[in-house]
């Protein structure tokens, strides 16, 4: 299915569309798992929530909801610019597709961005299917050679690009009988001065991996893995020496002397002074973070104060926001 | 007759394994009211019983046995049986019918007072703490009454062992009041006023919906601990006190908060002759002995203020400033101060000078790494919790009903997050 395209078109995705579907998808995979009982009115709510939401992430077991949608844009000449995208109520079991409601979206677009024009569709998945086909080919009666773009939800640390694969359709001969399939095509990524902010927003609220965000962590974690490396070769040798002095190794006069040279160049500074200084530096980084462990302890216990007398004390002062003029 | 001998059969037959031990609670519950009709026939059964393999059926059948008013030649004997039997019993089977356990216990305490030898009654309550409570987070009902025990004995070192433990889950209001106001009473005898402090804090800002006596008793001595350690009384009680507390209590503590006032002064004169006219007031609250060392306190917090004001001061100087008699005791007064570790400074015998210095604590050593090192471990557990109860009571619909009634909006354009009404 996925050979790549020859039409020689050159594709622009703006971030924006991206955004869209991971939200779209999202959206209806969070909706989905909501666990049924949150709708009654029970009175102890929190610990039948917990329950319940361990229950719903069983749900999570089923396949992933895919979604559905229209991507517009422009094309000039032989680029295609993708700017926008709006979801659509697509059921691939019975292949209906809500022709109205697409129709009235269109209008509507076409009121506020008089240039766009449906370009394709999206869905997400891993991979493109036989299924899609009946879609794309709904969709001919828009646009004679729509665009499939699929969005991999499946978070792969690992991976370095976007998973996005836009697909362009092809009629191929194959067997002798002229079919269409789908054939991939590279893309590029373009963007104006607004979405980059955004981007940079929505990059910046997800939760970083495990990797160091800031360079000064990096820096000592590379030292901390340094000092393991070395503590855990010369537990190696104490071991070696100890298994000589017990007799269980051969005595070896070459590598002693080696072991012997290396341990003399190992403590770096070992004076009064040094350990003077050296557990003050200590002491005085101890206190800071003491200092700031307090703080954001202080901080939780203050709002935690603060719910607690909202909740309970029956004559508390009024708390309501004051005036904002 | 014949149902206590069948009841002892099952016992002996169904108290080895868990499931057994279950069903066996079924049945004695349903026996309960049978054994309490014929206590006072029972106590020669009890014999035939093993307290350490038959824990769960001895415990009823003790309930049972106790449960009639308690005499003095009773007394005895129930004490002996009771203690060995704490002593022996298994705690997997005692927390079945921790009521059970717990009135057991209490009537063990009475008996102990009644024949007027708390001191008997220590280790067998220490005993029945560790088995009943399930962590050491966890507060007990016993709690207050071992503590009561080692008041009247006047064994605090033993109270104190229990008093080191953090708690962090209560079974009943009351019993955090009690326990926190004897614990008070132990430290303040033991001399460390801070921990005395911190507990009766806890007694006086612990949530309460109607003021009652402990809160109030506790109150008058964290007022008399406060100026004893502290050398001042603030006068308002934090935020996380509730609102009955911080209405009442002053109210109920007058003479106590006027004695703070006299404190403030810094005239023991003063202080003296307030102390002389609310004397019997002061002893009915059986707080003459705190009164008394308040007295003695005055003259450390005086000396205190001086290290503020004067780098050296002559002996003779202070003991005017202080209105203390003569500079020898100046002198006393000053050493005994070194000593306990309350100012640092030196004595210069020859010309009568003392020298006041710095807290010589450069913060350098490895032991002052290690105390910093375990203070952050001990706020990073504690933090974790708060945080958990934190988001616990963000979902309390309690919290989200009040919180979004109290709101007023003022515009369309003040957006927030909590709705208005929570129909959950």
């Amino acid at each position: 299915m996925a050979s790549s395209s020859s039409s020689g078109l050159t594709f622009k995705l703006h971030p924006l569309v991206i955004v869209n579907i991971s939200d779209h998808y999202t959206r209806v995979k969070s909706q989905l798992s909501l666990p049924p009982s949150l709708t009654s009115t029970s009175s102890a709510a929190t610990s039948n929530n917990n329950n319940n939401n361990s229950n719903g992430g069983e749900n999570n077991q089923n396949p992933p909801p895919r979604v559905y949608g229209c991507v517009i844009g422009v094309q000039r000449g032989r680029t295609v610019e993708i700017f926008n995208s709006f979801e659509l109520i697509y059921d691939p079991s019975t292949r209906s597709l809500d022709r109205s409601f697409l129709e009235k979206k269109q209008e509507l677009y076409k009121k506020v961005f008089p240039h766009f024009y449906v370009l394709g569709w999206y869905s997400t998945g891993s991979d493109a299917q036989e299924s899609d086909m009946h879609f794309h080919k709904a969709l001919m009666d828009i646009n004679e050679s729509p665009l499939y773009v699929l969005l991999n939800p499946a978070i792969n640390p690992a991976q370095k690009d976007l998973p996005v694969t836009i697909y362009e359709s092809e009629l191929h001969v194959i067997d002798g009988v002229p079919q269409l399939i789908f054939v991939r095509s590279s893309y590029l990524i373009e963007t104006v001065e607004a979405e980059r902010i955004s981007v940079d927003h929505v990059a910046h609220l997800k939760p970083s991996g495990g990797s160091a965000a800031t360079q000064l962590a990096a820096q000592l974690t590379g030292i901390h893995s340094a000092i393991k490396m070395l503590n855990s070769r010369i537990r190696v040798l104490h071991q070696y020496l100890v298994g000589m002095q017990k007799g269980d190794i051969p005595c070896e006069s070459s590598v002693l002397r080696q072991v012997s040279s290396l341990l003399r160049r190992l403590p770096a500074i070992e004076s009064e002074k040094f350990q003077d200084d050296f557990l003050m530096e200590y002491n005085d980084t101890l206190l800071i973070t003491y200092l700031a462990m307090f703080t954001n302890c202080s901080s939780t216990m203050n709002e935690l104060v603060d719910k607690f007398n909202t909740t309970y004390d029956r004559h508390s002062r009024r708390g309501g926001r004051t005036a904002f003029i | 007759m014949n149902l206590v001998e069948g009841l002892l059969t099952q016992i002996q037959g169904l108290s080895s394994t868990a499931s057994d031990v279950l069903s066996l609670q079924n049945v004695l519950k349903q026996a309960d009211e049978s054994l309490h009709a014929e206590s006072t026939r029972l106590l020669p059964f009890l014999d035939q019983l093993d307290p350490s393999k038959h824990s769960l059926g001895y415990l009823y059948f003790l309930e049972a046995c106790t449960a009639g008013p308690v005499t003095t030649e009773s007394a005895s004997s129930f004490v002996l049986v009771i203690a060995r039997f704490i002593s022996s019993c298994v705690a997997e089977q005692i927390r079945l019918a921790p009521d059970k356990f717990i009135s057991v216990c209490k009537r063990f305490k009475d008996q102990v007072l009644l024949l007027e030898e708390p001191l008997r009654g220590v280790a067998p309550m220490l005993t029945a703490v560790r088995k009943l409570q399930s962590s050491t987070e966890h507060l007990t009902t016993l709690h207050p009454e071992f503590l009561l025990l080692c008041l009247l004995a006047k064994c605090y070192k033993t109270g104190l062992s229990i008093l080191e433990e953090d708690i962090f889950e209560v079974d009943q209001p009351r019993d955090l009041y009690l326990y926190c106001y004897y614990g008070g009473m132990i430290c303040i005898g033991q001399k460390c006023f801070r921990k005395a402090l911190e507990l009766l804090h806890n007694v006086v800002t612990a949530p309460m919906s109607t003021i009652n006596a402990i809160a109030v008793e506790a109150y008058k001595k964290y007022i008399l601990v406060s100026l004893i350690h502290h050398g001042q009384l603030s006068t308002s009680l934090p935020k996380y006190a509730s609102g009955v507390a911080q209405r009442n209590l002053k109210s109920l503590c007058l003479s106590y908060i006027e004695l703070a006032n006299s404190y403030n002064n810094g005239k023991i004169a003063d202080l003296e002759t307030y102390v002389q006219a609310n004397m019997e007031k002061f002893g009915s609250d059986n707080n003459l002995g705190l009164v008394k060392q308040v007295v003695s306190s005055i003259y450390k917090r005086n000396i205190q203020r001086l290290t503020q004001t004067y780098l050296t001061l002559s002996l003779q100087d202070i003991a005017n400033t202080v209105q203390l008699n003569s500079p020898k005791e100046a002198e006393m007064h000053v050493l005994q101060m070194i000593q306990d570790g309350e100012i640092y400074a030196t004595i210069n015998q020859k010309d009568g000078m003392v020298r006041f210095l710095e807290d010589p604590e450069l913060y350098k050593t490895c032991e002052m790494i290690e105390h910093i090192d375990l203070s952050i471990q001990r706020l990073m557990t504690l933090s974790k919790k708060l945080t958990v109860m934190d988001e616990l009571i963000s979902c309390d619909p309690l919290y989200l009903g009040k919180a979004g009634r109290e709101r007023q909006r003022f515009d369309f354009d003040d957006f927030d997050s909590v709705p208005q009404r929570f129909n959950i």
